[in-house]
């Protein structure tokens, strides 16, 4: 495979991934107005949850049930998560700054929680398709692919629910005027935690994506939390779609770096990036001044 | 009684700020004007009644319930819409959004294709912007747009806080002849506005709101005339210079 192949290939990978975290933070952002740094342990604990059904060491369901069922249980847990962290503290003055410390303490209680309950062995759950494909001259693994094609679709259902059903419709008006959801008779705190646990079920799904091509560690979800802040920042909070273009530019901007200047720079020169765009546009790229989903 | 809304020695504020002492006030089969003074507590009033803000002391009885504890989504289904004052609605939903999230109470839903039909015969122009997302609308505009969302809403009582705040003349006359339509369809009314003819032209039951008391009450029937409702806001007689 040619240099620029593989590079596009890399690029559409990791963008996938980076834009299936980014978008559940940016989901929580618009709606609930807060930062969640729980979203990284949401994509560990739905890898091992994943393992936990699938690995036939320990329950050995097959495939197209555990993967749904880790999803729901993290969707669950998320619910939980919000309704223990988050919704308490809505209404005062200072929400922001508490629900950061109040996830970022649970963040590390289940980080250590998964250590204590699966151990420090790195696993692995098996790839959503185990093959490789002949590419070109190359071989490319299936399940790398499948992630790249899952990813848009998966994705493109978020959007059309957001943007075509009723309930999509309450949870972009929510972010933008809740007195006025209330006097058309919505439950804001129900689509608080709709919106958490949809966001919490698409940081399991990267879990599983991961956990399908690298080692699972309990730590594994907190280099990919960075680097969705990085997105979202990037790309703007302000809707869906700007992190969703932001984490497939910053996946080719890394591919790109990697190849070129070498996997010890990279980080450096994203930031420095990430620096200069904020300074340029202190919204992020594609974002408007209003906060909304769309 | 038969009486849609009926507010008993009703107490409420913000945190420790006590703004309405004690306020009565029933509809009977009336629409019901409210005026008064600006930081009096009309709109506190009306947000106790809606169930946005709590009660701290009194009764709230609508449609036969008390829902004096009720959150206002469940008040909400009962009937009550409430269009609050100069609402900015949903800055990046289109009015086709924005009217279909009007409908979003379950007793609303069975009747939305109707209600639309019925906000888009009285508001028109809405059909003109119906893919505009709402925060390009004039003032006026939105103001349809919010009347529409609690028509979307089904409403037994509507709420209007100030609908004519900030609207050219010519616009005000068009708005209150909707509203006139709305009510002329039997859905009741209770008005906070500041123009006395507006108020004059659709109520028939007024309440002078003051200090968060009722302050004076002008019941249907009785002589209202603009000038004894200027007595009643400045409290003396007024020479002929007005």
């Amino acid at each position: 495979m040619t240099v620029l192949g593989q590079i596009l290939l890399s690029a559409l990978f990791q963008g996938s991934l980076y834009a299936m975290m980014a978008v559940g933070l940016a989901l929580v952002w618009t709606t609930i107005g807060v930062f969640n740094f729980c979203h990284g342990v949401l994509m560990t604990l739905g890898a091992y949850l994943a393992w936990q059904f699938v690995d036939p060491e320990a329950l050995g369901l097959p495939m197209f049930v555990a993967l749904p069922l880790a999803l729901l249980v993290v969707a669950a847990i998320g619910f939980a998560l919000q309704a223990l962290l988050i919704r308490p503290f809505i209404g005062r003055g200072d929400v922001v700054l508490v629900a950061v410390i109040t996830t970022l303490a649970a963040s590390s209680i289940l980080k250590n929680g998964t250590l204590l309950v699966w151990g420090p062995r790195p696993k692995s759950i098996p790839p959503l398709a185990p093959d490789t494909i002949a590419l070109g001259a190359s071989n490319v693994s299936a399940h790398q692919l499948a992630i790249i094609a899952i990813t848009p679709v998966v994705l493109g259902l978020v959007w059309l629910f957001l943007n075509r059903t009723r309930v999509g419709l309450a949870l972009r008006a929510v972010a933008q005027n809740e007195d006025a959801c209330q006097l058309v008779g919505m439950n804001v705190t129900a689509l608080y935690a709709l919106a958490f646990g949809l966001a919490a079920a698409l940081a399991a799904l990267a879990g599983i994506f991961f956990g399908g091509f690298k080692f699972m560690s309990p730590d594994m979800g907190t280099e990919p939390l960075t680097k969705a802040l990085v997105v979202v920042i990037f790309g703007g909070i302000a809707n869906i779609t700007g992190p969703i273009l932001a984490a497939y530019i910053i996946g080719l901007f890394e591919a790109v770096s990697i190849y070129y200047v070498g996997f010890y720079w990279t980080p450096a020169l994203l930031f420095a990036v990430l620096i200069v765009v904020l300074m340029v546009r202190p919204e992020g790229l594609f974002a408007r001044s209003s906060r909304g989903l769309a | 009684m038969s009486d849609l809304l009926e507010v008993e020695a009703l107490e409420s504020g913000y945190g420790r700020i006590g703004i309405l002492h004690g306020i009565s006030l029933a509809t009977g089969g009336h629409n019901v004007g409210l005026f008064g003074p600006n930081g009096h507590g009309k709109t506190t009033l009306l947000r106790t009644i809606s169930g946005v803000i709590r009660a701290t002391r009194g009764k709230i009885r609508f449609a036969g319930e008390d829902v004096t504890a009720w959150p206002a989504r469940r008040i909400v289904e009962l009937g009550l819409l409430h269009v609050p004052q100069g609402s900015r609605l949903f800055p990046d939903l289109t009015i086709r959004e924005t009217l279909r999230l009007g409908a979003w109470p379950r007793r609303a839903r069975p009747r939305e294709a109707r209600n639309l039909e019925r906000a888009v015969a009285i508001f028109p122009r809405l059909k003109e912007r119906w893919n505009q997302p709402v925060k390009t609308l004039s003032g006026g505009e939105r103001q349809m747009v919010a009347i529409s969302v609690a028509l979307m809403g089904d409403p037994k009582l509507l709420i209007l806080d100030e609908p004519t705040l900030g609207l050219a003349p010519r616009l005000k006359d068009e708005l209150c002849a909707a509203i006139r339509q709305v009510s002329d369809e039997g859905v009741r009314l209770v008005v906070v506005e500041q123009d006395v003819e507006f108020l004059l032209d659709l109520a028939d039951h007024l309440y002078l709101v003051n200090h968060g008391e009722i302050a004076a009450e002008i019941r249907p029937g009785e002589s209202m005339n603009h000038q004894a409702i200027m007595e009643m806001y400045f409290g003396r007689e007024l020479g002929p210079l007005t």
